[in-house]
């Protein structure tokens, strides 16, 4: 499934992390990340973000990400807010929590 | 932790204690039009005291000032985050800020990218679509392998037989033409308008493209003072962030390797725009500036036009326009006499 709408969710404030989502016609999953710790924890923030968005049927979709060093719940809780939000969809996504 | 407030500044004294703020951190003497303008203002307030502060205007940033606080950067981080919530809940998925230098990095640390900086200030956008996600989407705006691009950007306000004689002359000289006209609606002409006689009265020509200008070219964000009146030092300084931002990032991505501009010589601002394109554009982009067509003995100029249009004589300004243009401006004569009673000025862009 391709997202219909630009979307944001989270804040840039200490232990949160912003995510903003953009339409993508192909290409799968494309993650720009920016954090402080991307060197340690790069590729553990992107692989939550993918499986959320993919839980979420979302298949293609440019992602930005800017980390303040968030957990692994905060980052999987803002990327489904921001995610459903694309979506368009207005009740909690139950199954993927 | 601290928190965010709205900021009523019709209410005299708060607007009174914002600017005294925002003195404090170095920014004074911004023109009232300019706080007018703003859509949003907060007030981050950490134990009733006012800490941080910043404003929306349309997709741009603006008026932000922070405290140090026990934490560096929390302040900023915070009311950086509430505004660009704003924003995306406004509909605005792309968002600008002008910034002194020194601000740079703490924008950067929050995820802005530099488009364009000078000795005086920085350009950063945030959001989506990025510059380069813009410039990929424009179908077919790039050259192909071994290609001579060649790029105009025009406000069209209306189109003229002028602009149409400098597109024919570059559509002429170069294998394709990308034309950008300017987004920002702020013109007798609206941006849906101009496009579209920019686009009627270019169809013909088969190398050339027509694109919207979007925030990028020559935009309210990039280049304000094309739209309202400024001192000589701000438009210098706002031309040469606009110059720089097509040099560095429009011209690479679409592989464009000449500018065409018309000589200028009734306005003063795009004057100064012209010498200030000459200065940076090369040796990456080569500018061609091409001197006006006449018609009637007078050179050919979109002021004139709009002032006939002010005059009701349009007939004095038939042989500056395309026959496009022409019968658009007939049929909504009354249309545009109506915005210019409004107050829509005709001087200036």
């Amino acid at each position: 499934m391709a997202i219909k709408k630009t979307a944001l969710a989270g804040t840039l404030e200490s232990s949160d992390i912003q995510i903003t989502l953009a339409p993508a016609a192909s290409g799968g999953i494309q993650i720009d990340l920016d954090s402080a710790v991307a060197s340690q924890y790069g590729d553990q923030i992107k692989k939550v973000i993918t499986a959320a968005l993919q839980g979420l049927g979302i298949t293609d979709a440019l992602v930005k990400a800017v980390d303040k060093g968030a957990l692994d719940c905060v980052i999987k809780a803002r990327t489904i807010a921001a995610g459903q939000r694309a979506l368009e969809q207005t009740e909690p996504a139950w199954e993927v929590l | 932790m601290a928190d965010i407030r709205d900021l009523h500044l019709r209410v005299p004294s708060i607007q009174k204690d914002w600017r005294a703020f925002l003195a404090s951190h170095g920014l004074s003497g911004f023109p009232d039009n300019e706080v007018a303008a703003v859509d949003s203002v907060i007030g981050l307030y950490d134990g009733g005291r006012l800490v941080g502060t910043g404003a929306t205007a349309g997709n741009i940033l603006k008026f932000i000032a922070v405290d140090e606080g026990d934490t560096p950067g929390a302040y900023f981080n915070q009311v950086v985050s509430e505004l660009q919530n704003r924003l995306m809940a406004a509909g605005h998925t792309h968002m600008m800020v002008f910034t002194k230098p020194q601000y740079e990095a703490s924008f950067h640390y929050v995820g802005f990218t530099t488009l364009a900086k000078t000795a005086v200030g920085v350009l950063l956008e945030a959001g989506m679509p990025t510059i380069t996600q813009y410039l990929r989407g424009l179908p077919d705006a790039a050259a192909a392998a071994g290609q001579h691009l060649a790029a105009i950007v025009m406000n069209a306000n209306p189109f003229t037989r002028g602009h149409r004689y400098l597109v024919e002359k570059a559509a002429a000289e170069n294998d394709a033409v990308d034309v950008f006209v300017v987004s920002t609606d702020r013109s007798l002409f609206t941006s849906a308008e101009r496009l579209q006689l920019v686009q009627t009265g270019l169809a013909d020509l088969q190398n050339v493209r027509v694109f919207p200008g979007g925030d990028y070219m020559v935009s309210y964000a990039t280049f304000p003072a094309y739209f309202l009146h400024a001192g000589d030092d701000v438009i210098r300084y706002q031309t040469t962030i606009d110059a720089r931002l097509f040099r560095d990032w429009v011209a690479p991505t679409l592989h464009i390797t000449k500018r065409y501009v018309g000589e200028e010589p009734r306005s003063h601002t795009t004057a100064i725009y012209n010498t200030v394109l000459a200065a940076e554009l090369p040796p990456a982009v080569q500018l061609v500036v091409v001197p006006r067509l006449t018609a009637a003995g007078t050179v050919v100029t979109a002021t004139q036009v709009r002032q006939a249009i002010a005059d009701q004589d349009l007939a004095s300004v038939r042989a500056f326009l395309p026959p496009t243009t022409w019968s658009f401006i007939q049929s909504h004569e009354a249309a545009l006499l109506q915005r210019i009673e409004k107050g829509q000025t005709i001087r200036g862009n």
